[in-house]
């Protein structure tokens, strides 16, 4: 399809104009190529307008309103989604939450094709901002309403306060004026953001995203390092939350494993002891040595615990016996003091007891073979005449490491599931809904 | 393809409408404004100096919109508050008539609403509010902005006699959805133009305008 | 990415309780002696304990 003969004169291609600034003479610089409504002349701060090719004023002032200088300098081109973007505008605004001040800076983004964008950052936090195509979609009971739905998300309110333009340097597209208020609403789901500006009559929705600050020197390139981020910012991406269902299902599900274990090894292991012997104190062999050594049985299996019971009725009263576990064959031996002591009365606070008439001891890794106890019994001199057992079991279960492994498992879920509850605490502690204090404290009000 | 050739009553050069279904359309050489009837064309005006273009967008620039190429055949331009804005006026492959706006680079397209899609009377420009909500073709809308435009000028072919024209309102819809409806007030019957937002990069134009230190 | 690696570590904590078990780990104290002779089975006096001469009770009141 022909397009037909090109007209005589041909459209002009747009071009960065230089103009001078009716206020003072200074040289402008216009970038968005025709498309600003004011421009700010770098020199006196006097907001012109844009449109008019005599730069009509629009605002000016006595002495420059701030030395500031922009962190990503006017002119400077970076890559946003794609798309590579001129800052041409920058604007410092303040709001002011129980009388103190805070605030944030907010650059114009221009590309001839796609438009305007912005980026705002707030110490050291960044979001990418654009104006919204789609209306989100709100209670209209409320005159602030808590949540907002947008494109199939639900945002939650985070803060509505009353913003104030401090200062303002470059070119935008609208008219801007130092002193031009705006009521802010603004409505979280991270790492996304949504602002609703209601400035006189006219609203509109912007949404952002949260960018890091590395990323925003990267993709400006510019040089050193960003404005390090403090505090939890109201849409930051928290690096816990997803995780957390995650790793308490992981939690669940290795418990479960714990447990099958401990089916799996509690229940085939036999309760029979393969030794038991009961035995007299005062048992001494004909040359006065009170050490005697049990008859012989077998460990059976791999290499596994041996349990040794020592059961004596005793009453106020107390034994000691000096085991040693002797592998006949091989000569290995594992040697261990174990007492049984009991007490027992009644004070004016009522009956007390101590000790126990029964004492377990665990000897871990016997291999299999031909064993027997060589036992030395002790006690108080006084009274030698207790009759105490001695059982033998082989292979049993441990519990106390399921005990531990249970907490090994659940210390590190609980940690992170504070931490995460700390930094989502932090981030609505900015908010217009900050999270009641866990520990009571002293309230001034 | 054979296309309808004319001459220019005033200038005599040679007129090609692209459009078959074109009424009005703009003489290149002498910025005559030409409106077609049946046997022939007249001169009804004349297009004065068009402030300087911005938009990337110019006549003859081509993209696609859901599954269906146009071509950029005509504009009417408008300035208000923010600067201007430039109705394009769209030639679709399967010969209907599309509009593309473009104010600051924001977009949307949108097309003429036939009378079944408006069930309700449509509101008139004292009537209509921000706030409002309407609903057509099944899909909810709420007036967003009204616009007090003072038209600066044409280009081109477009599908109805758009001249002399001072200031015009118009009222601009907005959904939960990119759904987009304007209503325009330059007569005094309000004309329904139903569309949506789009993204620069979903309409694949062509043959854009090139912009110093830009590619 | 916090899920991998509390997976992997609560793996290496079972398979750690997994080998206790199996092995016949223990929590008791322990003294382990080699080549203990076999004429201590005749004569158990001949084997020294540490434990040995303990002779006082380790209970209160």
């Amino acid at each position: 399809m022909s397009s037909g003969p090109t007209p005589p004169q041909g459209s002009q291609k747009p071009q960065v104009q230089a103009l001078n600034c009716t206020k003072c003479g200074a040289a402008i610089t216009l970038r968005a190529l025709g498309q600003a409504v004011s421009v700010v002349c770098e020199s006196c701060h006097s907001i012109l307008d844009a449109k008019d090719p005599k730069l009509q004023i629009l605002q000016t002032f006595e002495r420059i309103t701030s030395a500031e200088r922009p962190l990503i300098p006017l002119g400077t081109r970076g890559r946003i989604r794609g798309t590579d973007y001129e800052v041409i505008g920058f604007e410092r605004r303040t709001i002011e939450v129980d009388d103190i001040p805070y605030h944030w800076n907010e650059y114009v983004l221009f590309n001839p094709y796609k438009g305007f964008r912005y980026l705002t950052e707030y110490n050291g936090h960044w979001n990418d901002v654009a104006i919204c195509k789609e209306l989100p979609m709100v209670d209209p009971r409320f005159s602030i309403p808590l949540e907002a739905n947008y494109l199939g998300e639900v945002y939650k309110h985070f803060q509505t306060a009353d913003a104030n333009t401090d200062f303002v340097l470059g070119e935008f597209p609208w008219e801007v004026r130092v002193g031009e208020q705006a009521r802010l609403t603004d409505y979280v789901h991270p790492p996304r953001v949504l602002s609703r500006e209601k400035m006189s009559k006219e609203v509109t929705w912007s949404i952002g995203e949260y960018v890091y600050g590395k990323d925003v020197w990267s993709a400006f390139r510019l040089p050193g390092d960003p404005p390090p981020a403090t505090g939890v910012y109201e849409n930051e991406p928290s690096p816990f939350s997803a995780n957390i269902m995650a790793v308490w299902l992981a939690f669940a599900a290795l418990t479960i494993g714990l447990l099958a274990m401990m089916i799996g090894f509690d229940l085939p292991s036999s309760s029979e002891p393969v030794f038991r012997s009961t035995y007299q104190l005062n048992r001494v062999a004909a040359n006065g040595e009170p050490s005697f050594v049990t008859d012989t049985f077998q460990l059976e299996g791999r290499t596994s615990n041996v349990e040794v019971t020592t059961s004596a009725s005793v009453q106020n009263d107390w034994i000691y016996l000096n085991y040693a576990l002797i592998n006949q064959d091989s000569g290995e031996a594992w040697d261990f003091g174990r007492e049984v002591s009991f007490y027992s009365g009644h004070d004016s606070d009522g009956s007390w007891s101590e000790g126990s008439r029964r004492d377990t001891v665990v000897v871990p890794s016997v291999p299999a073979g031909r064993y027997y106890l060589r036992i030395e019994p002790e006690a108080d001199p006084r009274h030698s005449n207790i009759a105490y057992s001695v059982e033998v079991r082989r292979n049993v279960p441990v519990m106390a490491f399921y005990g531990i492994g249970f907490l090994a498992l659940l210390l590190p879920a609980v940690l992170i599931t504070w931490r995460s509850v700390s930094f989502e605490r932090s981030r609505w502690s900015e908010s217009d809904h900050p999270p009641s204090p866990i520990i009571n404290t002293e309230s001034d009000e | 393809m054979t296309q309808p050739i004319a001459t220019c009553p005033n200038c005599g050069a040679k007129i090609i409408f692209k459009w078959s279904s074109s009424v009005q359309t703009v003489c290149e050489y002498c910025k005559s404004v030409l409106v077609r009837s049946d046997v022939d064309l007249k001169k009804v005006g004349q297009v004065a100096d068009l402030p300087p273009d911005i938009s990337p967008i110019q006549l003859n620039a081509e993209g696609n919109y859901r599954n269906k190429a146009f071509v950029v055949i005509g504009r009417i331009l408008y300035q208000y508050d923010q600067g201007g804005w430039n109705e394009w006026h769209l030639m679709m492959n399967d010969g209907t008539s599309g509009w593309l706006s473009d104010a600051q680079e924001e977009y949307a397209i949108s097309f003429a609403a036939t009378g079944s899609t408006t069930g309700q009377k449509l509101p008139t420009e004292s009537q209509v509010q921000i706030g409002q909500t309407y609903s057509w073709n099944g899909a909810n809308y709420t007036v967003s902005v009204i616009t007090q435009a003072h038209f600066r000028g044409v280009e081109g072919e477009l599908p109805f006699q758009y001249w002399d024209k001072d200031d015009v309102a118009f009222a601009d819809l907005r959904s939960s959805s990119r759904k987009f409806a304007t209503l325009d007030y330059s007569d005094i019957e309000p004309v329904l133009y139903l569309g949506e937002l789009v993204e620069f990069d979903d309409l694949k134009l062509k043959n854009l305008r090139q912009f110093e230190g830009w590619s | 990415m916090f899920r991998k690696i509390y997976l992997i570590y609560g793996m290496l904590v079972l398979g750690t309780v997994g080998v206790a078990q199996y092995r016949g780990w223990s929590m008791d104290s322990m003294n382990q002696v080699k080549n203990v002779p076999k004429s201590v089975r005749d004569n158990p006096g001949s084997y020294r304990s540490v434990y040995s001469s303990y002779h006082h009770y380790t209970g209160g009141k």
